[in-house]
C-alpha cells in the first residue's frame, strides 16, 4: 500500500519509533500552543482561523517526509521536520499573543530588523506556503476568494491565496505591514489590497533592478533606515543596534554551518537532500533569520549529514541529481521523496535556498544594513525573478556545476510570469550546455489547474524518455 | 455619434504603421531614431541633435506565435506584439531600444529582444518605484548614465545646453496638445475621443518637430468648430497601455463620449509641460518618477484614484472606463480595490479586460452599451 504513490521503506523498529517520536513532539508542539495562549483564544480561534485546523494535521508531512527513507536520513528527515514545525508554532504564538507588536511582512524584506526592534516578524505568504505543503487544496478557498474580489485568474497564486487570507478575515491582525516592490508586479500589488482591508499603515521598500553594485546597495540601505524610522513613529519597536549586532552575529554564525553543508552537498552521495534543505532554510534563513534556532538547524543539520554520509548517504546507489528551479511545488512536495524511491534522484538544491550568502559586517549600523540590504538583493527569488535574465542563468548552471547536477527540473508554475517569460531562452541554453530540462507545467498553489498525479506523470515522462531512467530502482523498498 | 470635422489623413496613416511615415521622413534626412516602450523613459533625453525618440507600438500584429515561443503565452500582448514584430523585422530602421525596468513583461522583452536580436543599442532604466528625493537623485543619476552611453554611442552631445534646448522643443509640442485635449472639456467637444486618440497615438510616434505644425493646423480647424452634441454619456477612459483608437471607436459607436484619457499613452498627465530650467536630469527624473498613474508606483494609490476623480470632475465625465490589458499585474490587482473606491466616490466604473490588438468588438460594445443604460443614459 502506498501513499503518493511513495512505498514504505523497510525500516528498524527504532527508526520508525524515532519518527513517531518527532510526530508527538510536533502535535504536542500546536497542541501547547493553544493552551500557552489560553481558554479564550482556544474557543474563538478555530471560528476565527479555520486554517489551524489545518496546521494541527501538519503531523502528515511526516508520511511524505520520512516513509521512503532509512537511516539517519530519515531521522533527518523527520527532526528536520518537527524543527520546522515547532518555528512557525513559535512564530503564531507570538503573532497571537502580541498582535500589537506584530509586523506583517512580505517574504523578502529583512525580518532581522524587526527582530532588533523587539517586534514580531510575521511574514504574510507563509500560510500560502505551508497550507498546501500540509494539505495540498488548502489555498484554493482562499485564491477564490481573490478572483472573487476581482484579482484575475492569471496572477500568482501565491500572493492570491495571501490577499484571500485578508479577505475572508483569516489573517491575524497586526500593527502594521513591511513590504517591497519584490518579488513580482502581483506580489507587490496585493499589498495595496491588503493595506486597505486590514486597514493599518504599511511601507514599502523599493529595491532596486539592477542590484549588484555598492550604488544599489547604498540605495536600499538608506531605504531600510527610513523604514527603521517610520517602524519607529508607527509601532512600539524601537532600534537596538547592540541586538541587532546580536541578531547578525546568530545569523552569520547560520550560515556557516549552512555553508558547511553545502560543502558536504557535492560529494556524492550526497548526506543530505529535499526537505531538511529546502524547507529548513525557507523557516530559518528566510522566515526567521538570526535567532539562536536558526544557528542550532545549521548546525544540527550539519551533525546530521556527517552522520548520513559516516552511513553511506542520503540514497547510498544515488544516480541523479536534480537541481530545482523555481519555488518547491508546494501542491506536491512528495515529489521529491517520490524522486528518490523511484529513480534513486536526489533534489539537492532549489531557487529558494540556493541565493548568495554575504556575511554580514557587524562593526557598524551602517555595514549591518548595508549587508542586510545586500542578502535581500542576492536572496531568494529577487536576484533570479526580478532581475535581468543574466542572474536567473548564471546561478542556475554555477549552481548546476558546483552540484554536479545531472539535470534541471523547472517547477513552472503558470502564474510566474517572470520566470514564464524566460521559457524559450530556458530551454535553448539547456540545449547549448548539454543539460537536461523538465518543465513541470502546474501551478503553485492550486491542484485544480494541474492536478500532483499530472506533476508526476510529467516527471515520470521526462526520466524514462529523456533521461533514459527505465523502471524503478528501488526494488527493495518497492517489495517491502 | 457625428463628428464636425475629418482628420488630417496622415495622422490615421500613422496609426497603422509600426514605424510611420514621419519617421522615415526624419530618417531619410540623416536623423536617427530611437524607440521607446514605457512612459517612464523621459522623451526629450531623446530628442538631442540627430536622434528623436518614438513610442513603440505594435499596430497590425496578428498573432503572437514566435513570441509567445520565448515570452509565452502569459505575458501581456503589449509586449508580446513588440517582440513579435520585432521578430518580424517590423523595427528593423530604429537605431536603437531604450526601455524602463518599469514591469516584469517589460523587463523580460528587453531580456529576449536583446538575446534574440541584439539591437543597434539597448538600454534599459533602472526606475525606482517611489518619488522620494532619493528615488528622484537615483533616476537622475540613471538618466545621466543613458545620456552618457548615447553621447558615446551616436557621438552627439547629450548634456545640460542640448537637454534644456530639447525640453523646451518638447514643451512646444505638450502646449498644442493640451491645448487641443483642454477642448474636450466643452460641453460639445469639437474632436471626439476617437479622433483625439488617433492624433495623440500618431503624435507619440512621431518625431515631435515634424508633426507639431499638423497639430496646430488642426487645433485652429478645431477653435471655431461645431461640437459633438448627440453623445449619450461623457466617459474618462482610464487603466493601462491603449494605444488603438478602434476601442475608443467601438465605446463611441454606443453613444459614450471619450472625452478624457487617463492611460499610458493618454493625455492625463502626460501633457503636463516639463519644468525649464534648472539640473535637466533632475527634472526629467521628477517628472518621471512624480508620474503615478501606473500601478507600479508603490504607495500611491490613493493619488492614482483622486487623479480618475479629478478627471471625472475636471471633464464633466459621467462614469468611467477602466480597462486593463489582460496578464498585467500592476492593473489587474489593483483594478478591485480602484473599483471599489471609484463608486465609493460616486462615480459609475465599467471594468474591462482586454488584450492589446483590437478583438471582440461585439462583446465590447454590448457591455459599454450596458454601462450606459446602467446609467440611465
Amino acid at each position: 500500500m502506498s501513499v503518493f504513490d511513495i512505498t514504505s521503506a523497510s525500516v528498524s523498529l527504532p527508526e520508525r519509533f524515532s519518527t513517531y517520536r518527532q510526530r508527538i513532539k510536533t502535535f504536542t508542539n500546536i497542541s501547547g500552543m493553544g493552551l500557552r495562549l489560553g481558554t479564550r483564544f482556544m474557543m474563538e480561534a478555530p471560528r476565527k482561523y479555520p486554517w489551524l485546523k489545518t496546521l494541527l494535521t501538519a503531523d502528515t508531512l511526516f508520511d511524505m517526509s520520512t516513509r521512503a527513507r532509512r537511516g539517519p536520513y530519515r531521522q533527518a528527515s523527520a527532526w528536520a521536520l518537527s524543527e520546522v514545525i515547532a518555528s512557525i508554532t513559535d512564530m503564531l504564538e507570538g503573532v497571537f499573543g502580541n498582535p500589537e507588536k506584530t509586523v506583517m511582512h512580505e517574504d523578502l524584506v529583512p525580518p532581522e530588523i524587526l527582530t532588533a526592534m523587539g517586534l514580531n516578524p510575521w511574514m504574510a505568504e507563509l500560510l500560502g506556503i505551508m497550507g498546501p505543503l500540509i494539505r495540498s487544496d488548502f489555498a484554493e478557498e482562499y485564491i477564490d476568494a481573490a478572483e472573487n474580489e476581482g484579482t484575475p485568474p492569471d496572477v500568482c497564486s501565491l500572493p492570491k491565496a495571501t490577499m484571500g487570507l485578508v479577505l475572508k478575515g483569516q489573517m491575524p491582525h497586526p500593527k502594521a505591514i513591511l513590504t517591497s516592490n519584490m518579488p513580482c508586479d502581483g506580489g507587490m500589488s496585493s499589498y495595496t489590497l491588503m493595506e486597505k482591508r486590514l486597514n493599518v499603515p504599511c511601507f514599502r521598500l523599493d529595491v532596486p533592478y539592477n542590484f549588484y553594485d555598492d550604488r544599489s546597495a547604498e540605495y536600499f540601505a538608506k531605504e531600510l533606515f527610513r523604514a527603521v524610522d517610520w517602524l519607529e513613529e508607527h509601532t512600539p519597536g524601537r532600534m537596538d543596534w547592540d541586538r541587532l549586532r546580536e541578531v547578525c552575529t546568530l545569523r552569520n554564525r547560520a550560515t556557516e554551518f549552512q555553508m558547511e553543508v553545502w560543502d558536504l552537498l557535492r560529494e556524492k552521495p550526497a548526506p543530505m537532500a529535499g526537505e531538511p534543505l529546502y524547507l529548513g532554510h525557507m523557516i530559518f534563513q528566510v522566515a526567521m533569520p538570526g535567532r539562536e534556532k536558526s544557528v542550532r538547524y545549521f548546525e544540527t543539520l550539519l551533525a546530521h549529514a556527517k552522520k548520513i554520509r559516516a552511513a553511506g548517504g542520503a540514497l547510498p546507489d544515488e544516480r541523479y541529481r536534480i537541481a530545482l528551479w523555481n519555488p518547491p511545488t508546494l501542491i506536491y512536495p512528495e515529489l521529491f521523496a517520490w524522486a528518490e524511491q523511484r529513480y534513486n534522484a536526489v533534489m539537492l538544491m532549489d531557487m529558494i535556498s540556493y541565493n548568495r550568502h554575504p556575511y554580514i559586517d557587524t562593526k557598524s549600523p551602517e555595514t549591518m544594513m548595508r549587508d542586510l540590504a545586500r542578502i535581500i538583493m542576492a536572496g531568494p527569488m529577487a536576484r533570479h525573478t526580478r532581475g535581468p535574465q543574466e542572474n536567473f542563468f548564471s546561478d542556475l548552471f554555477e549552481l548546476c556545476e558546483r552540484f554536479s547536477m545531472d539535470m534541471i527540473w523547472m517547477a513552472g508554475h503558470i502564474g510566474c510570469k517572470n520566470t514564464m517569460a524566460l521559457s524559450g531562452m530556458f530551454r535553448e541554453k539547456c540545449r547549448e550546455r548539454g543539460v537536461p530540462l523538465l518543465i513541470i507545467n502546474y501551478d503553485l498553489s492550486d491542484t485544480r489547474v494541474v492536478s500532483p498525479a499530472e506533476v508526476r506523470k510529467q516527471a515520470e515522462a521526462f526520466m524514462e524518455t529523456v533521461m533514459k531512467a527505465g523502471a524503478p530502482v528501488d526494488s527493495e523498498a518497492k517489495a517491502s | 455619434m457625428k463628428q464636425p470635422i475629418v482628420l488630417d489623413r496622415v495622422f490615421e496613416e500613422m496609426v497603422e504603421s509600426p514605424v510611420n511615415v514621419m519617421v522615415d521622413r526624419a530618417l531619410e534626412s540623416g536623423r536617427k531614431v530611437i524607440g521607446y516602450t514605457c512612459t517612464y523613459v523621459p522623451e526629450p533625453l531623446l530628442n538631442v541633435g540627430p536622434l528623436f525618440g518614438v513610442r513603440l507600438r505594435a499596430p497590425g500584429v496578428r498573432g503572437t506565435p514566435m513570441a509567445d515561443t520565448y515570452l509565452s503565452n502569459v505575458i501581456c500582448s503589449y509586449t508580446r506584439s513588440l517582440l513579435e514584430l520585432a521578430l518580424e523585422g517590423a523595427f528593423d530602421t530604429l537605431n536603437g531600444w531604450v526601455f524602463a525596468a518599469s514591469c516584469d513583461h517589460m523587463r523580460r522583452l528587453y531580456d529576449n529582444l536583446d538575446y534574440l536580436q541584439p539591437p543597434e543599442f539597448i538600454h534599459i532604466l533602472d526606475v525606482p518605484h517611489k518619488k522620494t528625493p532619493a528615488a528622484v537623485a537615483w533616476m537622475a543619476e540613471e538618466l545621466s548614465m543613458l545620456a552618457a552611453k548615447l553621447s558615446e554611442r551616436f557621438e552627439v552631445s547629450v548634456d545640460g545646453e542640448g537637454l534644456r534646448d530639447s525640453i523646451a522643443r518638447y514643451n512646444q509640442y505638450l502646449a498644442v496638445m493640451r491645448e487641443l485635449a483642454e477642448l474636450r472639456k466643452r460641453d460639445q467637444p469639437p474632436i471626439s475621443g476617437t479622433q483625439f486618440m488617433t492624433v495623440m497615438t500618431a503624435a507619440s510616434s512621431a518625431p515631435k518637430d515634424l508633426v507639431v505644425p499638423g497639430l496646430q493646423k488642426l487645433l485652429a480647424a478645431l477653435q471655431d468648430a461645431p461640437g459633438i452634441d448627440d453623445y449619450r454619456a461623457r466617459l474618462v477612459l482610464a487603466g493601462s497601455q491603449c494605444d488603438d483608437p478602434g476601442y475608443t471607436k467601438v465605446i463611441e459607436s454606443v453613444g459614450g463620449l471619450v472625452v478624457a484619457d487617463r492611460t499610458c499613452i493618454g493625455s492625463i498627465p502626460g501633457l503636463a509641460a516639463v519644468e525649464e530650467g534648472g539640473d535637466p536630469f533632475e527634472i526629467l527624473a521628477r517628472r518621471s518618477l512624480t508620474n503615478i498613474s501606473c500601478p507600479r508606483m508603490m504607495e500611491e494609490f490613493d493619488g492614482r484614484v483622486a487623479e480618475i476623480v479629478e478627471a471625472v470632475r475636471d471633464y464633466k465625465a459621467d462614469g468611467v472606463v477602466l480597462q486593463t490589458m489582460k496578464f498585467c499585474d500592476t492593473w489587474g490587482v489593483e483594478a478591485s480595490p480602484m473599483v471599489t473606491e471609484l463608486r465609493k466616490a460616486g462615480i459609475p466604473v465599467l471594468r474591462l479586460e482586454r488584450e492589446y490588438a483590437l478583438s471582440s468588438e461585439g462583446q465590447l460594445s454590448t457591455r459599454v452599451q450596458a454601462f450606459l443604460e446602467s446609467m440611465g443614459k
